[in-house]
């Protein structure tokens, strides 16, 4: 027992000293370890340091040969103000809408005119145009007028233009249109550079020209010089009553086109254009058989703009002809039998416009009419006048037109026109 | 009958060398982005230009001769927010050319991703604000960070259009970004003596130009975009001009100089007329020497206004 008692006591007291030693020896292994790791982990610092700076350098260097490319991450995100025009913009699905009033004070010594020395709003349009699908655009003009006290809507224009057709070079059009005869004819009342039509459109196609229901195709002639050359065949209703059939009229007038454009340098082009048209003049009913009327168009304008100071000067002179061919078989009007009669007659203008200034130009028209019906009646106009355009949307004109007839008395008017456009409505061709 | 044949096979020989050739045909709106496109593009691309860089390329006519050019064209490209708005549709439609329709790969507006300014903020914009455009102001291509876009958006649709030259015009686009980077630094270098200064402006041509090399736009001869000066806004400019010590009127070359002449007279200052497109004038060769061109003038003018 004793011997047991004395062991446990060396044992008790040795055990310490055991532990101790092993301690020590693992806190030195520890140490070594600890200076291992920090040896290790400066290095890896250096290398890392090292690795650092050459990509910084690296970097620069790509930053000054690929400029674009490290910038391009700022230039892309759109800054917010963008996208909400962005928005804006995307909402135009709708088509462009526009309202255009023709608003005029007409001053005449003709007693019998309708608003003789009174105020008019002579006209209203309203255009809406856009995209029908990706192969065609769709456009409409209505026109709001006054007519015996009473303001009436009428179609001036409604038709889709087929853009993407399978030959080259050619376009359709389909419903009603202003037909492609001369120059003025196409015009609307508010883009002419004039307040009033040339006689030659009054006398033989009426107040606001030729437009009716029809079918239009037009190509442009591959020629080796490359020149804009376009033929245009049209045919439509015959209801135009004064050279034509009228309201009664059941057959179709045939039209054909042909333009040709040409730069003369880069501020002067030259247009020719001749034009043919032909129908029935008695709608087909046999009142006076079936008669024809055919009428041919020789146009000529003439472009001046000098690009540097284009905001500031240009010329047109614009020229049209027109030659009319009216058979008419002999009749029995109730009393009397009238004769058979060929009228071959004539009619054209010619008019110069001068911009002098941004915001001024000043003109002059001759017209000379016959008429459809009669070749021994006619008039002579000498107009002349001053526009002074208040923006792109807006112009002021004032016109003076003296007017010499043979089988009337002479005409002397004066028009004051203000012209006021809302929306979009100003893309016009050339 | 053998000699027609020979003939007919000729022809179709020739023309289908005529298709299969190696160029693209691009018609530009701006001679700008013809100069850019004939840098990216070099002996890859044919290219001309609707407008001339000394006309106002908001006011083009839709000439049939240009219908002409478009018709023929592989790539139509425009400068887009709406500065071309007054004939862009009239030409695309006329050319009859189905390729460069809007969302064909033919047409192009360069504009996408540019850095933008003046992009109207308010719920309503309408005439009485003048010509604005509703996008944001159109007249981008006075800077030249700007333009390192637009070069990379040509040479991306080039790329796109002739893959087989794709490394070509990358090499190119390389090229000019290094000539532009270069370039930035000597031109802000030039002008750095002024920045701060205030200037005076015919039209809202030049924010992008103010604002790239530190210049500010104190006030416009125009009384709202578009619309011609009138007495009682130059009676306010030459106040501003006054008070805020302005001695530099800048103007592109084919506005009216009177009204910029007699503001001149009224303030001591100096009216500046310099090219705002390539081919404004015969130093505006291309668009380095466009931008070239417009640095010397305004820094010559400042200097001898004693603004140093």
């Amino acid at each position: 027992m004793k011997k047991t008692i004395m062991f446990l006591i060396i044992a008790i007291l040795f055990i310490p000293l055991a532990v101790t030693d092993a301690k020590g020896n693992e806190v030195a292994q520890l140490q070594q370890e600890m200076t291992a790791l920090r040896s290790q982990f400066s290095e890896m610092k250096m290398s890392y340091e090292t690795r650092i700076t050459q990509l910084e350098t690296k970097i620069e260097d790509l930053q000054k040969t690929y400029s674009i490319r490290a910038e391009k991450p700022q230039i892309a995100p759109p800054a917010p103000p963008q996208s909400t025009s962005l928005g804006r913009y995307f909402q135009s699905f709708n088509p462009d809408v526009s309202v255009i009033g023709d608003f005029t004070y007409h001053a005449t010594d003709t007693k019998n005119t309708e608003f003789r020395n009174q105020f008019q709003m002579r006209q209203t349009e309203l255009a809406f145009s856009a995209s029908v699908d990706p192969y065609a655009r769709g456009d409409f003009f209505f026109h709001v007028e006054q007519e015996d006290g009473n303001w009436h809507i009428g179609l001036c224009e409604g038709y889709m233009t087929l853009l993407t057709l399978p030959i080259d070079g050619l376009q359709a059009k389909v419903g009603k249109f202003k037909v492609e005869f001369g120059k003025a004819n196409k015009l609307h009342l508010h883009n002419l550079p004039w307040v009033d039509y040339p006689n030659m459109i009054t006398d033989y196609f009426g107040e606001e020209g030729m437009s009716e229901p029809g079918v239009s195709a037009s190509y442009l002639i591959p020629n080796p010089w490359n020149k804009y050359i376009e033929l245009t065949g049209q045919v439509v209703n015959n209801r135009n009553g004064v050279s034509f059939a009228g309201a009664e009229g059941t057959s179709l007038v045939y039209l054909g086109h042909l333009k040709c454009f040409h730069d003369i340098n880069e501020a002067s082009t030259i247009e020719l254009g001749t034009s043919l048209a032909t129908g029935p003049n008695d709608g087909g009913l046999g009142r006076f058989g079936s008669d024809m009327t055919t009428l041919e168009g020789v146009d000529l304008t003439y472009k001046w703009r000098p690009l540097q100071q284009g905001l500031y000067k240009s010329v047109t002179f614009q020229n049209e002809l027109l030659f009319s061919q009216h058979n008419r078989p002999a009749f029995d009007d109730g009393t009397d039998i009238i004769d058979a009669k060929n009228i071959n007659s004539w009619a054209g203008y010619s008019s110069l416009e001068y911009q002098f200034a941004k915001r001024w130009s000043v003109f002059g028209r001759y017209d000379f009419s016959e008429f459809p019906l009669t070749s021994s009646s006619w008039e002579n106009a000498y107009s002349t006048g001053i526009t002074f355009a208040q923006s792109e949307y807006c112009f002021w004109r004032v016109q003076f037109k003296h007017t010499d007839r043979n089988f009337d008395k002479d005409d002397n008017a004066v028009w004051l026109q203000c012209d006021f456009g809302l929306g979009p409505h100003r893309k016009h061709d050339y | 009958m053998r000699k027609v044949i020979i003939l007919l096979t000729l022809l179709l020989g020739l023309s289908g060398i005529a298709y299969g050739k190696d160029v693209i045909n691009v018609l530009t709106t701006t001679e700008d982005l013809k100069s850019i496109t004939e840098i990216i593009g070099g002996a890859k691309v044919k290219v001309d230009s609707l407008a001339r860089g000394y006309q106002d390329p908001h006011f083009v006519a839709a000439k049939p001769s240009f219908m002409m050019k478009a018709k023929n064209a592989d790539l139509f490209m425009v400068i887009g927010l709406e500065l071309e708005i007054g004939y862009e549709e009239l030409i695309i439609n006329g050319s009859r050319n189905q390729r460069i329709r809007i969302g064909q790969q033919g047409y192009l507006d360069v504009s996408e991703g540019v850095n933008l300014l003046e992009v109207p903020t308010t719920t309503k914009i309408d005439r009485s604000m003048g010509d604005v455009h509703p996008m944001g102001n159109p007249h981008y291509w006075l800077d030249p960070e700007n333009v390192k876009m637009v070069a990379y958006n040509i040479a991306k649709r080039l790329s796109e259009l002739s893959p087989d030259n794709a490394p070509y015009f990358q090499e190119n686009l390389a090229s000019f970004d290094k000539k532009i980077a270069s370039k930035m630094i000597e031109w802000k270098e030039k002008i750095a003596p002024f920045k701060g200064e205030k200037i005076a402006v015919y039209h809202r041509s030049w924010p992008y130009f103010a604002d790239r090399f530190g210049l500010l736009v104190a006030c416009e001869l125009e009384p709202k975009p578009g619309i011609p000066p009138s007495p009682g806004h130059l009676k306010n400019v030459i106040d501003i001009m006054k008070r805020d010590n302005v001695k530099i009127i800048l103007m592109e070359v084919f506005y009216d100089e009177k009204p910029a002449q007699f503001v001149a007279a009224q303030t001591g200052a100096k009216v500046i007329i310099v090219p705002n497109s390539v081919g404004g004038t015969k130093e505006a060769k291309d668009y380095i020497g466009l931008i070239d061109t417009i640095v010397d003038k305004l820094v010559s003018g400042l200097r001898s206004s004693g603004k140093e």
